[in-house]
């Protein structure tokens, strides 16, 4: 479905991504893992065109992604969840959820999202007219993803979604992860929390210094000697 | 014969009601001056500049060319809202828009500011001050005693009911509420799939609306000069009164500084009415800084 090929990137003079490949088929949940500054959510921001490519190329469905706009690419199904809180702090909760619908125009749809959605985190229900910028922060990451969701996308990128939530939260949103993907949603998921996000996905990247430094399937992985010792802790 | 406080009573009320009047206009100035510094995260310093050549297409169709108001009033405001959202297209795109470039965002509109008064200077129009034809008759309204002349009463409620609709568009509609969100987290806008250049290119046609509308509206009042964009200015106090970012801060902000400035000629003189204004932002800044609604400062982490 989605597919990276030997994309690079960087921030003026310092390389955040040099030939980074990865492969997202349809249907799965795929972990890009790795150390802070490792280029995790670069590699994300150069999917949804916040970051440019300065080489390879980007496809989803087949069809070439990176010269793309921002907005087009949410058009085209997919959609990610940032981390570091990016709400609209003084809109409403139900504003926010709207406004995750604004690449569509089927209104009925759109309703009816709002329903699925709010039957995933009935909290936010709860809070649907206060200002999102008053939900607590495990609220906040509920309502990114439910945010995301909105514009009905075929792929989801999730950015870090444990980032800062107690276990008990971090537990909730991952087994809701899984229903969406049992629903038929791909995955792409960045995660410092190695453990959790081998547990989740069929498939998983390391990344170190911006190139991969292992793939494999998940459960290999969990495996493998060097990668215990660095990420998960011998 | 009437005692000093029956005096003060009468200027107070004449005061209020002027200040209402040339209030509203400075208020829809702070909006078309806010919602650009909102999105674009510079001032726009051409705003005086976009006023001025919205009184003179203005004039020039209803006078130059014979062309009635009711067609000549939408024919500049649209041509001030496809000028403004051209010129964010053509040249402030190609400079690109963020806050590391402020700067040269600020000297491009200073760069439309000096063009459009060249243009206006140099092709005769600015040669001679020249009078804005009123359409409504100077037949006097009496509201408690404050005494207003029609046309008064007619650029107020014009200009509320431009904020109004302004209001109803931004707060309800899908284009307003990606103006709002562009305004409070572009990051968050683009990956809601908003496009951020589309948006802010409206957000300065509907800016430079707004300046043409206030401009036709107070055009009658002034006399018309290549330097009339001046009165912008009190768009910009307005608009730091109210916090530089809320527009029911700008709102209240124009109807403040519209009202001190006629109390003030009034009561002191009219010499001093235009000290007035700094007056009151000097006061509103010492008392708080971040202005009447402004939200607590906030440093944004990197």
């Amino acid at each position: 479905m989605l597919s990276i090929r030997n994309i690079s990137a960087s921030y003026g003079r310092v390389a955040a991504l040099s030939r980074v490949s990865l492969d997202a088929p349809a249907g799965a949940i795929i972990a890009l893992l790795g150390a802070n500054g490792a280029g995790k959510t670069t590699t994300l921001n150069c999917v949804s065109r916040l970051v440019n490519i300065t080489e390879g190329e980007i496809l989803f469905e087949g069809r070439r992604i990176d010269r793309l706009s921002s907005d087009e690419v949410v058009r085209l199904g997919i959609a990610q969840v940032p981390e570091g809180r990016e709400i609209f702090a003084r809109m409403s909760v139900r504003e926010n959820l709207e406004i995750g619908a604004h690449v569509r125009r089927d209104r009925h749809g759109i309703a009816a999202d709002l329903e699925r959605v709010c039957g995933y985190f009935p909290v936010l229900r709860q809070r649907f007219a206060q200002d999102a910028g008053t939900l607590s922060g495990g609220e906040q990451q509920m309502l990114l993803i439910a945010r995301a969701l909105m514009a009905r996308p075929r792929l989801l990128l999730l950015d870090e979604p444990s980032l800062g939530l107690s276990p008990l939260l971090v537990e909730q949103i991952f087994a809701i992860i899984r229903q969406l993907n049992q629903e038929g949603l791909t995955i792409l998921v960045v995660e410092q929390n190695a453990r959790l996000a081998l547990a989740v996905s069929s498939y998983a990247y390391i990344l170190e210094n911006g190139e991969i430094a292992f793939e494999g399937p998940s459960a290999e992985l969990a495996q493998n000697d060097r990668v215990r010792q660095a990420y998960l802790g011998g | 014969m009437m005692g000093d406080w029956q005096v003060y009573w009468l200027f107070l009320q004449q005061g209020i009601a002027s200040g209402l009047v040339t209030g509203s206009i400075y208020a829809l100035l702070a909006i078309a001056i806010v919602i650009i510094f909102k999105t674009t995260d510079a001032p726009n310093f051409a705003a005086g500049e976009i006023f001025m050549a919205g009184a003179y297409i203005a004039l020039y169709l209803l006078i130059f060319s014979q062309i009635a108001y009711v067609i000549a009033v939408p024919v500049t405001l649209a041509i001030t809202f496809v000028f403004s959202a051209l010129f964010y297209r053509i040249v402030l795109r190609r400079i690109g828009v963020s806050p590391a470039v402020a700067v040269n965002v600020v000297i491009a509109t200073l760069g439309l500011s000096f063009v459009l008064k060249g243009i206006v200077r140099n092709t005769g129009f600015g040669d001679v001050p020249r009078s804005f034809p009123a359409v409504f008759g100077a037949d006097t309204v009496q509201i408690g005693d404050a005494v207003l002349t029609t046309q008064d009463v007619a650029v107020f409620a014009l200009a509320l009911l431009a904020m109004a609709i302004f209001f109803v568009f931004f707060n309800y509609t899908r284009t307003g509420r990606a103006m709002r969100a562009v305004g409070m987290n572009p990051r968050a806008a683009a990956l809601v799939g908003i496009d951020l250049h589309k948006t802010r290119m409206l957000i300065w046609g509907l800016s430079g609306l707004l300046s043409a509308l206030a401009a036709i509206l107070i055009a009658p009042k002034i006399l018309m000069t290549a330097d009339m964009g001046i009165v912008v200015i009190l768009g910009f106090a307005a608009a730091i009164v109210g916090g530089f970012t809320s527009l029911p801060g700008a709102v209240v902000g124009g109807l403040i500084i519209g009202i001190v400035e006629n109390l003030v000629g009034l009561f002191v003189s009219t010499r001093a009415i235009v000290v007035a204004p700094f007056i009151v932002i000097m006061l509103v800044l010492a008392i708080r800084p971040q202005g009447l609604f402004g939200g607590p400062v906030v440093i944004k982490k990197v």
